[in-house]
């Protein structure tokens, strides 16, 4: 009889556990990171009697947390790949809208500048269309700085995103160390502090979407928390911080680090495996550095072209040209801070046509250096010159020697759009006239006409006649020989590169028929056009990579929507992927609450059961007493 | 533990139906974005190679049109230079009848005094001709490269010593696919027109007093020519007695052979070589015609042989005294100013029909390159418009599915075990 009522009592308070417990579950039900509870029944042990063993009842034995520890790590990691994605592909989307289609786009400034040469070289002496050109060439450096603005505004808007999120992380370790040490003051009583461990999960898989982690269990319940595959920021009770500072070769851009007693640790990169702040470090180093660079590359060329055609030519008044937009100053190379020799490098343009938009590293070696582009790795081949050039930049070596193992970033383009302006606003100053022109022969009977003469270098070399042997061969004055003529075939001046001048013609000459070129009379130089349609055969210049002129700027945005939209399908895959894993995560720790009814009704069957079992051993010691007493 | 595989989390479940709303909802918002704005591409990443190809069409077609613009501008400086020649045609016409007028027998030289005076005025039209400007303040005749006023007049309007000049570099800039040139040769057209008949000249002797007189001569026999050269002299003598006129043919080319006399009549064609000359009027014995090769160095302007018919309407040393009809030097002066002036007729129409040529050639020009235009604004639309009934299509089944989601959310997040406890 005492063991009926125990027995009932026991089940009373088991079902009561499991109740609480199914409740606790229902209440939870929406807590993110929270893990179902499941109670734990075991039956008593069996009293021995003679009959055989009598059961003792239920009780409690554990309350257990559902949890499956790969599903857990696995929709962590999985969540931190897609925040970097998400946090990659956002930045992407924002950057990609500076680089607008269209007639308000850095493309169309361009063209148009170039386009309106066309209007000068059909009046040369209409200042309206002088003007109009000059116009538009400050529109194209407004422009340029326009975008380059807005690139370093994002880069300032980055690293400050980069700081909260830095902050936010900080918060977390505490809070893990914290829980830590809760969890590890706990440990010894044997049963699992849920709740805690619940915790902890949340905070570890909160700080993955910030940065990827490694946790390591340690033997007193407590996790040590590794960043960048092997800095660790939780060691048991004790958490370090992370910071963000300026990259020291490169001081806009930022770089994290972790904070270790007085010594910083710059986490690499490469090894940060996810997260958020992943994704906007790889954004900054990868996308943005290329975007800087392909914008940068693109107002070099276009400013050194340019300018270097028009200081061939001759203004209004019969003087030689200046530069159209400010000469581009490349940044010096940055030298590592450990370098030990004393040497400089500075950079100048030497080919337009050859440039890359990447940054460059060069490092020194026993037998001289090596230069590698930062953009894909590759090697640069360098050609020694004198100077020696790489990639179209010429290397300017100054100070002192290079020891073995130093090395310098060299970013030439980073911030070349940024400081490109016109230079004179007069339209008298645009230098349209060439300083070459070619004149018949006066008793020519052919049909030569000229299609294009343009000057190379200056000064222009002393005349060159040109006779026509035949309607297929001619010689010329300044080298002996016999050439031969073919319509639209270049005929260059000889020495020089480039040629002093280049000259095409069109149309079939007679035996007899001369041609001379030289310097031009000043007199014709005011209504001289020529530079005006070398500044218009610019467009058609094979700049970027082989792309023409003209089109470098489609070139720019088809590279920037490329990576734009890769990020966001990578970002939609990772999503679905992480999406996925926390539904089976879900699917085992996570609460149904259909099924939490039913269970309640389960134990609520069983309580109000162990309630009726107490009620009949009530009933039996009634009878029993009724029994004894008298 | 239970089987999980077939288990799912309630709060997980509701937040995957929230999200499949947010993302059917900002699927169709982005839609009905473009399609207000009519374009498949709003944004590079929406089809790279598509933006890229319809950037590159939109630099195609701003280019195409500039070059039009300036080919209207070069054409209708071509067509000024046209009709300025048309012009300059019936100036030489005129200027021709005006000649012939003068050489009537029956006028004065008072009369050739007044005709004189209007060839002036004429003259002076033409070289205004000449330097006309464009709209743009380009001469019509810019050549390779001029002044701003190609033909020489001195500042106080009198002819130049030496000929006219064509102050800029002879030579024409040559048409191609997008453009042609937007002026003429200024010396191909005025200038070094051909002295006499362009091979060679007949010169009146300097002491000739009688009124022996040739005209400009031809060709006869090419291979002759070739032969004996184009240096002759004639020597005509006059018996004092009889009247009876003869001549003699010296061929100056060493050693200077003569040939025997040989009778004259005026009026007859004179053999040299392989040459002849219709020498008219009666010559004093002793005159002389002198044939010299016809040098290129001597090739006047245009102006030039205006100004040569001009002189040779006045007695020769004089620029006020008419001449008289029977002057040899007049009429030979005349013969060669008519052949000269229809030299420089030619000319100017050759120049005329290639000016018509170019305007031919302006016409094609423009019509391909607004079929180019057509072309590029096509590329450009099929890369980054969107087809209406496609994108309308799609925004329908967008829609279509956001409804769906909703009222399947609606319904199925309703049931809970809950409700049928009691």
């Amino acid at each position: 009889m005492s063991n009926i009522l125990n027995v009932g009592v026991r089940a009373l308070q088991a079902n009561q556990a499991a109740l609480s417990t199914a409740g606790h579950n229902i209440a939870n039900s929406a807590t993110v990171g929270y893990s179902r509870q499941v109670v734990k029944l075991a039956t008593v042990e069996g009293q021995f009697t003679g009959g055989g063993f009598i059961g003792k009842g239920v009780e409690v034995a554990a309350v257990e947390r559902v949890y499956d520890a790969y599903l857990t790590r696995q929709a962590a990691l999985s969540k931190s790949v897609s925040a970097q994605d998400v946090a990659r592909a956002e930045k992407l989307l924002q950057m990609e809208q500076l680089f607008g289609t269209g007639t308000t786009g850095l493309g169309a400034a361009v063209n148009e500048m170039l386009n309106a040469f066309s209007d000068v070289a059909s009046a040369p002496t209409d200042l309206t269309a002088r003007t109009v050109v000059l116009t538009r060439a400050n529109e194209t450096a407004k422009r340029f700085n326009d975008t380059a603005t807005q690139l370093a505004n994002l880069q300032r808007g980055l690293t400050e995103e980069l700081e909260n999120g830095i902050a936010t992380v900080n918060t977390l370790v505490q809070g893990i160390a914290e829980v830590n040490r809760q969890i590890q003051s706990v440990q010894g009583l044997g049963q699992s502090p849920n709740d805690l461990l619940d915790r902890r999960d949340q905070l570890i898989s909160e700080m993955n979407k910030y940065v990827q982690t490694t946790t390591l269990d340690n033997n007193d319940g407590t996790i040590s928390v590794f960043v960048a595959q092997s800095q660790p920021v939780v060691l048991g009770t004790r958490a370090l911080a992370l910071k963000v500072a300026s990259d020291p070769q490169e001081p806009t851009r930022s770089e994290l680090r972790l904070v270790n007693g007085s010594a910083e640790v710059k986490l690499q990169d490469g090894m940060l495996g996810g997260g958020s702040l992943s994704g906007l470090m790889r954004f900054q180093n990868e996308d943005l550095a290329e975007a800087q660079n392909l914008l940068g590359r693109m107002a070099v060329s276009i400013t050194t072209v340019v300018n270097d055609q028009h200081r061939l030519g001759l203004d209004l008044d019969g003087d030689p040209g200046a530069d159209l937009f400010t000469p581009i100053q490349m940044a010096d190379g940055v030298a590592f801070a450990n370098n030990a020799g004393t040497a400089q490098i500075g950079l100048s343009v030497a080919d337009a046509s050859q440039l890359r938009a990447t940054d460059y590293r060069v490092t020194f070696t026993a037998t001289g250096y090596n230069v590698e582009r930062l953009s894909d790795g590759s090697s640069a081949a360098v050609d020694a010159g004198p100077p020696p050039t790489v990639d179209g930049l010429a290397l300017n070596f100054s100070g002192g020697a290079a020891a073995v193992g130093d090395s310098f970033l060299l970013r030439p383009y980073a911030n070349a759009a940024a400081s490109i302006q016109t230079l004179f606003a007069s339209p008298r100053d645009l230098a349209v006239a060439s300083p070459v022109q070619a004149s018949m022969g006066t008793t020519n009977t052919g049909g030569l006409a000229v299609g294009k003469l343009a000057a190379g270098t200056l000064p222009v070399p002393a005349n060159v006649v040109i006779t026509f042997t035949s309607g297929t061969q001619y010689t010329r004055s300044d080298i002996p020989g016999s050439f031969t003529y073919s319509p639209g075939t270049p005929i260059t001046h000889d020495g020089g590169t480039p040629p002093a001048w280049t000259l095409t013609l069109s149309g079939a000459p007679q035996p007899g028929d001369t041609l001379t070129v030289g310097a031009i009379n000043p007199a014709y130089a005011p209504l001289d056009a020529n530079n005006a349609k070398a500044l218009l055969d610019l467009r058609d210049m094979q700049l970027f990579d082989g792309a023409p002129l003209s089109d470098g700027y489609a070139a720019l945005i088809a590279n920037v929507g490329v990576r734009a939209q890769s990020a966001e399908y990578a970002a939609d895959v990772s999503k679905s992927i992480a999406d996925g894993l926390e539904q089976q995560r879900a699917g085992v720790s996570g609460v149904n609450l259909d099924e939490e009814a039913a269970k309640l009704i389960q134990f609520q069957q069983a309580y109000q059961a162990s309630a009726k079992m107490l009620q009949v051993a009530q009933s039996i010691f009634d009878a029993l007493i009724n029994t004894v007493t008298r | 533990m239970a089987n999980t595989f077939t288990r799912l989390g309630t709060a997980n479940t509701f937040d995957a139906a929230r999200q499949t709303l947010q993302t059917r909802q900002s699927t169709l918002a982005d839609l009905q974005a473009k399609l207000t704005e009519g374009k498949r591409v709003t944004r590079a990443s929406d089809d790279p190679t598509s933006a890229a190809q319809a950037e590159r069409a939109q630099t195609r077609i701003a280019r195409i049109t500039g070059e039009q613009r300036a080919l209207e501008v070069q054409k209708s400086a071509i067509q000024l230079g046209e009709s300025t020649l048309g012009d300059a045609t019936a100036l030489l016409q005129e200027f021709r009848d005006l000649l012939v007028q003068a050489g009537n027998g029956a006028n004065s030289p008072t009369e050739r005094e007044t005709i004189a005076k209007q060839l002036v005025s004429l003259r002076d039209e033409l070289v205004t001709l000449a330097n006309r400007k464009d709209a743009n303040g380009m001469p019509l005749f810019h050549g390779l490269g001029s002044t701003a006023a190609p033909f020489e007049v001195s500042a106080d309007g009198t002819v130049p010593d030496p000929d006219y000049s064509f102050n800029g570099l002879p030579g024409q800039v040559g048409a191609n696919d997008v453009a042609i040139p937007g002026t003429l040769d200024g010396r191909a057209t005025w200038m070094d027109v051909p002295e006499s008949n362009g091979v060679f000249k007949v010169g009146l002797g300097a002491g000739n007093r009688g009124q022996a007189y040739s005209d400009v001569g031809l060709v006869k026999d090419a291979a002759l020519m070739g032969a004996q050269g184009t240096d002759f002299s004639v020597q005509f003598s006059v018996d004092a007695t009889t009247g009876a006129a003869s001549y003699t043919v010296t061929n100056n080319q060493p050693p200077a052979t003569t040939a025997p006399a040989l009778p004259y009549t005026p009026g007859q064609a004179i053999t040299l070589g392989g040459l002849t000359v219709v020498v008219k009027g009666v010559p004093a014995n002793g005159d002389t015609l002198e044939l010299r090769p016809a040098a290129a160095a001597d090739r006047p302007s245009v102006f030039g042989v205006l100004d040569r018919a001009i002189a040779g309407m006045f007695e020769p040393g004089s620029s006020t005294k008419g001449a008289s009809s029977t002057s040899a030097n007049f009429n030979h002066e005349l013969a060669i100013s008519l052949a000269q002036v229809d030299t420089s007729l030619e000319r100017i129409g050759a120049v005329r029909g290639r000016a018509g040529d170019l305007l031919n050639r302006a016409d094609r020009i423009h019509d391909t390159q607004e079929d180019r235009s057509v072309q590029a604004e096509g590329d450009r639309s099929r890369a980054e418009d969107m087809d209406m009934i496609q994108g309308l299509s799609d925004f329908q089944n967008q829609q279509t599915s956001y409804q769906v989601a909703l009222q399947t959310y609606a319904s199925i997040q309703k049931l809970s075990l809950f409700d049928f406890i009691r």
